[in-house]
């Protein structure tokens, strides 16, 4: 390797400006994050371990009440694995444009694509400001940054959490970020009916054996939007899934 | 209550954590360029971090600390997660919507 092509580093720095304004909101999650991980009860070297190897706000933050209440580990991990299903949806739209890439860069791009940057990323490609080259090298550049300033902020958070007293009761900001990454999707008919219909279950079956509960509310809420989405007038089709 | 998650077991939920989301962010990136996503299937995608993150927070704050439901306006989360509510249905600021949620459940919980 000779270094690399001019050209490709440039639109790598373009990618790593166009973020620039979004990377306080990046931060300011990163922060919650870290806060909340050591706070629901992880020690500081698990917390950076998971920060580092997850990179998934909601995720992490999903798992962290049911690590602090001992559940089963096949119910945290399933649960991680419905609160990312949303980045299916994203794979399938980014993978038109990376289809040309080798199997490693995709892999590589798709480990450090977040709700941020995903949504910043469709948004240069339908205004048309996407460079016509290197398009994975300005990926690279959002993505980058938006990982340096979440890490750098998460462990900022984990540390700073570590030397604040347990009665101050600051376990309780985990579920209060749920609360901030929920409330604004709920603006959405759909999502609210489905919120409803998994809140009310979770409540109701949360006896179940397995702690099967969580799952046989998350599925009923799902299709309750589904539901509910199919019975809303085709003109207001707007996007209720911004979680970012 | 049990016991919390810790150890090996712990290291076992961060790695699946991190395996399931990079499968997740990969997926259609990595398959074959054939596979495609039907509308319904979509949909259902979309709302399930919605429904599975509110299937956490519910029983979290009315049912924190023991099995019964509580939705007397004693309890300190779901004052909390009023206050939390309120801000957000004016404002989009996560700080503020942390602030707000936690110092209304900690003045609950000193003054009620």
């Amino acid at each position: 390797m000779t270094g690399i092509e001019p050209a490709r580093r440039e639109v790598f720095r373009q990618g790593q400006r166009a973020i620039l304004h979004s990377l306080p909101g990046a931060a300011t999650w990163g922060l919650v994050s870290g806060v909340a991980m050591v706070k629901g009860g992880l020690t500081v070297p698990w917390a950076v371990f998971m920060s580092l190897t997850v990179y998934a706000g909601s995720a992490q933050l999903a798992a962290l009440p049911l690590i602090a209440t001992g559940m089963p580990l096949w119910v945290i991990v399933a649960t991680g694995l419905i609160t990312n299903l949303r980045f299916v949806i994203y794979s399938a739209a980014l993978r038109p444009y990376f289809a040309e890439e080798p199997l490693r860069r995709r892999a590589a791009l798709g480990f450090f694509m977040t709700d941020f940057t995903f949504t910043l990323f469709m948004r240069a490609a339908q205004e048309g400001w996407l460079p016509a080259r290197h398009r994975d090298a300005w990926f690279a550049g959002v993505c980058s940054n938006n990982w340096i300033t979440w890490q750098a902020s998460a462990i900022t958070g984990i540390v700073a959490a570590s030397y604040v007293p347990t009665d101050w009761g600051l376990e309780f900001t985990g579920t209060l970020a749920l609360i901030a990454l929920v409330g604004p999707a709920l603006r959405a008919r759909p999502a609210l009916v489905g919120a409803v219909a998994a809140g009310v279950i979770a409540l109701l079956a949360h006896g179940l054996p397995y702690r099967l509960g969580l799952f046989v509310a998350a599925i009923i809420g799902i299709v309750a939007a589904t539901l509910a989405d199919d019975w809303r007038p085709r003109e207001t089709t707007v996007d209720s899934g911004s979680t970012s | 209550m049990s016991e919390p998650v810790a150890g090996i077991a712990l290291a076992v939920v961060i790695v699946g954590l991190a395996l399931t989301t990079f499968l997740t962010r990969t997926s259609f990136l990595l398959a074959g360029s054939r596979l495609r996503l039907n509308h319904r299937i979509e949909v259902a995608l979309r709302h399930a971090p919605v429904c599975t993150l509110t299937a956490i927070i519910v029983p979290d704050v009315l049912m924190h600390g023991g099995a019964a439901y509580d939705f007397s306006l004693l309890n300190p989360r779901l004052i909390g997660t009023l206050a939390a509510g309120l801000w957000l249905c004016w404002s989009r600021n996560i700080l503020g919507c942390l602030a707000s949620g936690m110092i209304a459940c900690s003045l609950a919980r000193v003054l009620l």
